[in-house]
């Protein structure tokens, strides 16, 4: 492990970060209130703090970064970015403690949602556009997109996209690291650049167009508005939410072969099949399920289920309505989503359908062999069959997350937080959704959780957004061993 | 540029590891599943997991758009019908192709006139005798180019402790030597690459490269200290297909050969094809064998067998029993920089001479020829000095050369002009540049051609 290297790149990535925070400044000061001031010392510090570890750990040119390194830089980075980015929460006065605005901050990197406001409105504008601003910045990756466009992380770029964005089967898009993140963060824009176009003519200002469009393409789920989507208590935003959130929780590369002209990419990937049936089978079921109890026509119960259906499985966390309200079928679907999660690739968290799929696959051919002791079977996704290690990676995968999840809900219990909301929020953060059930629903927030309990939190949304292992591994003895 | 490239071996990963860092779109296609994670892993191209030679393969690959497939396999079979579908499906890609056997030798040109159409064939066996050949005529050499023709030489040898230049600044050397030194390019130190200016010193160990007109060359070596002897016999350990070769080779010389063969079968074949030399049945390892043999008035002994550490252990006891010098086959790059630390200064690698000949072939356009250093650090190349350029017309010392670049040969109307700051490159002179792998990309800008590929 060369230290002076990994602190050098952490320090290019926070030097980046305050770069960053031009853009709410820029709104700030066109609102003309009180973020100016704080964002303004937050940046200064940002710069300062990548400026001194780049100059200070200036080390000789490095020529590749191992596997172990990659690991630590991204979740070391993510770690710095969080902290960094909670300064302007910290510096202005709506947030309180700092664990509050460190708990904001990595909520937005990690697409969370999860808040810690009570009356959102009352924020000043520039710092909730950066609140929404930092989920768009993670949800495609601040490391992808740093591998983008400085050049020279092009050298070991593959190490750290797959640190950043593991997926149990990596696809480059192009021969070229950088071409490929590049490519990603293309598409990235240009969807967000459609939804807000779509948000506009909806009778969205430009300001509340881009805060939701940054919130929904990285699945994230921050609003600018207390109540949330429901705010807007209007069918054709809910309609273009959904669709975009539908998009975002669909594998990017999908979305870049759709683009150049293979109108049936997304049928013909099995996960996506797989999700977008999921997302279908779902609604229909808690439609049914909320309609006569909850709500006096179809037609409501489709547009609120499925809006909730949808914000839940693809990781979102947005609300047109309080759930909580609903019976208690909907609430345990709704409770399962938060761990089914979107595509593999996409910007969506959660276990990730692939996994899930090869998770039913591998129970398959388990109980085929039952039957058939000699019978030679492979694990097939799309025709192809899937390698050993990849299948040893996602029940590895599946097995911490459970354990993971069961582990942190002990914890958070034991600081005294009731059954649901406890499970409930545990689910919620390391699924990276946002609100949960219970204490932590979607009319409610995280402000009340025990100071003990934000770290737990916080540490459940890192494990969740770069998918256990970059973050766990940090753990394993084994790791810091020279 | 797109460049496709079948098998993730040896050879495979070193030429795309070197495209890779020229920003080349690189995709490597093979079947082994753990060669093409050492290659993901390692350098930043797609990979493929499949058969090079499968149609679906290499239009999954894109090879329509691909502008040059390299089939670089160890099997011939497999690279032969990788460049055959291609030309199906894609006939305007450059073809290259990685033939071992000896059996296609008379058929390269067939093979590149007729369907496949492969633009080129290496054959890695032919490469490494020819490298064999060329350092066993200089002693200490490592290694040794030509360019313009045979002109100017290109050559790398290590420093002895006792050479006289050992410890000497290089502003110095002429004063101390007393005539024109040859023009010292770079100079490798524990693996290190250094350009060398005026102050720095030659240290004993020290990896020199020079550049030296033909006629001068002689004279060249003997200020390193090293005498040209002519080669009056040689022992080589190990009848593979390149002992053969070799031996072959030599007989054309007059050089007296000796092989020695483990296998008696092999042996008798060797008997039947080769008529001067004399074959021997029995282990390269065996001392009584070798004391029986002279080796130790043998000139150079060279060790081919198909074991790298039988390779490495009986060259250096070949060393210790008194042989003058010896070659040493290794297949493994990873062994490399082991070699010099051992002593054994002087080792071919066929993976490593396939590479290099293969980059040679394709690095073409206005470059003519190119050619790699031992540890891939830097280039040698030779190039057409273009009047768009903007090296043209002026004195060497305004033109913006860039760091870690140097021109070193200049040949005009047959002539070589080895130059000085106050040189000028005409339109149309063929220029000789020496340049580490940083310095690649602006050398192709001021010469104003791109470096292109075929």
């Amino acid at each position: 492990m060369r230290w002076h290297f990994i602190l050098s790149i952490v320090g290019i990535l926070l030097f980046f970060l305050g770069l960053c925070m031009v853009f709410p400044l820029f709104f700030g000061l066109y609102y003309k209130d009180q973020s100016v001031i704080p964002l303004l010392k937050a940046m200064g510090i940002t710069l300062a703090a990548g400026l001194s570890l780049i100059v200070c750990f200036r080390s000789v040119k490095v020529d590749y970064i191992s596997h172990r390194e990659g690991m630590a830089i991204v979740a070391i980075g993510w770690t710095a970015i969080g902290l960094f980015g909670a300064i302007p929460f910290y510096l202005g006065s709506e947030f309180g403690t700092f664990i509050d605005a460190f708990f904001e901050s990595v909520s937005g990197f990690t697409t969370t949602g999860s808040s810690i406001l009570t009356n959102i409105e009352a924020v000043s504008k520039g710092l909730l556009f950066w609140r929404s601003f930092i989920q768009w910045l993670g949800g495609m990756g601040i490391i992808v997109l740093s591998v983008a466009i400085l050049p020279f992380l092009g050298v070991g770029g593959m190490q750290l996209y797959k640190a950043e964005v593991p997926s149990p089967v990596p696809d480059k898009l192009k021969p070229r690291i950088r071409d490929t993140a590049m490519i990603l963060w293309k598409v990235y824009a240009l969807i967000s650049l459609a939804e807000v176009l779509l948000l506009m003519i909806g009778g969205m200002d430009l300001y509340d167009a881009l805060c939701h469009t940054f919130t929904t393409m990285p699945t994230g789920g921050f609003s600018t508005k207390n109540t949330s989507i429901a705010h807007y208590n209007s069918v054709y935003l809910d309609m273009v939410f959904i669709f975009f959130m539908v998009l975002a929780g669909i594998n990017f590369s999908l979305h870049y072969q759709f683009l150049r002209g293979k109108p049936l990419a997304f049928w013909r990937d099995s996960e996506c099949r797989f999700f977008l049936g999921a997302v279908l089978v779902l609604t229909v079921i808690v439609s049914i399920n909320i309609y006569g109890s909850v709500y006096e026509t179809m037609g409501q119960a489709l547009r609120f289920g499925s809006f909730q259906v949808v914000s839940i499985v693809t990781t979102t966390g947005y609300a047109t309505a309080d759930y909580e309200l609903w019976p208690a079928m909907s609430q345990i679907i709704l409770f399962l989503c938060m761990f089914l999660g979107a595509s593999a690739g996409s910007t969506g968290g959660g276990m990730k359908c692939l996994r899930v799929m090869l998770y039913f696959k591998y129970c398959y051919k388990e109980l085929f062999s039952l039957v058939h002791p000699h019978a030679v079977k492979r694990i097939k996704i799309g025709g192809k069959s899937v390698p050993e290690d990849v299948m040893r990676s996602v029940l590895g995968f599946m097995g911490l997350y459970i354990g993971l999840f069961a582990f942190s809900s002990v914890l958070i219990a034991s600081m005294g937080v009731d059954f649901m909301t406890s499970i409930a929020a545990v689910a919620a953060t390391i699924g990276n959704i946002g609100p949960g059930l219970g204490m932590v629903g979607p009319v409610d927030n995280f402000a009340h959780i025990p100071y003990l309990g934000k770290w737990v939190l916080i540490w459940c949304m890192l494990l969740g957004r770069l998918e256990i292992y970059t973050v766990i591994i940090l753990l394993v003895p084994e790791f810091w061993r020279k | 540029m797109k460049i496709i490239i079948v098998g993730a071996g040896e050879v495979g990963f070193n030429i795309a590891s070197h495209l890779a860092f020229e920003n080349k779109d690189v995709v490597v296609i093979d079947n082994n599943l753990a060669a093409l994670r050492h290659v993901s892993d390692n350098i930043d191209v797609q990979v493929l997991n499949g058969s090079g030679s499968s149609p679906v393969v290499l239009k999954q690959a894109g090879i329509k758009e691909a502008d040059i497939l390299l089939a670089v396999t160890d099997s011939d079979e497999t690279n032969l019908v990788a460049c055959l579908v291609a030309n199906i499906i894609s006939p305007t890609t450059k073809k290259l192709a990685r033939i071992r056997s000896a059996d296609y030798d008379e058929y390269h040109d067939t093979f590149r006139d007729h369907t496949p159409h492969i633009d080129t064939l290496i054959n890695p066996e032919i490469e490494v005798v020819k490298t064999i050949h060329r350092i066993m005529n200089v002693p200490g050499a490592v290694d040794v180019d030509d360019f313009a023709e045979g002109r100017v030489k290109f050559v790398g040898i290590h420093l002895d402790k006792s050479a006289r230049l050992a410890g000497v600044r290089l502003s110095e050397i002429s004063a101390k030597i007393g005539k024109k030194i040859p023009l010292i390019a770079a100079v490798i130190r524990d693996e290190e690459l250094i350009i060398p200016r005026g102050n720095d010193r030659l240290l004993a160990g020290d990896l020199v490269y020079f550049i030296s007109e033909k006629d001068n060359y002689l004279d060249s070596l003997a200020i390193f200290d090293k005498q040209v002897e002519p080669i009056g016999s040689v022992l080589i350990i190990g009848g593979g297909n390149i002992g053969f070769r070799l031996a072959n080779l030599l007989e054309e010389k007059a050089v007296l050969t000796k092989i020695i063969e483990k296998d008696p079968d092999r042996c008798a074949q060797l008997a039947e094809r080769l008529n001067k030399a004399v074959i021997l049945h029995g282990d390269g390892s065996d001392q009584e064998l070798l004391r029986e043999e002279n080796i130790q008035n043998m000139d150079v002994v060279i060790t081919l067998t198909n074991d790298e550490e039988t390779n490495i252990l009986t060259s250096l006891l070949a060393k210790r029993m008194g042989a003058a010098k010896t070659i040493t086959k290794i297949s493994k790059v990873s062994y490399l920089p082991l070699m010099s630390m051992i002593g054994l200064e002087q080792v071919v690698s066929p993976r490593l001479s396939a590479v290099n000949t293969i980059l040679q072939h394709i690095r073409r356009g206005k470059v003519i020829s190119a050619k790699s250093l031992k540890n891939e650090q830097a280039e040698i190349m030779e190039a057409v000095a273009l009047e768009t350029s903007d090296i043209v017309g002026k004195p060497i010392k305004k033109i913006n050369i860039p760091k870690g670049a140097l021109i070193t040969g200049i040949i005009r109307n047959d002539n070589v002009i080895i130059p000085s700051g106050e040189s000028v490159i005409e339109p149309n002179d063929r220029i000789i540049i020496f340049s580490t792998r940083q310095a690649i990309p602006k050398i192709e800008k001021i010469l104003a051609v791109k470096l292109e590929y075929f």
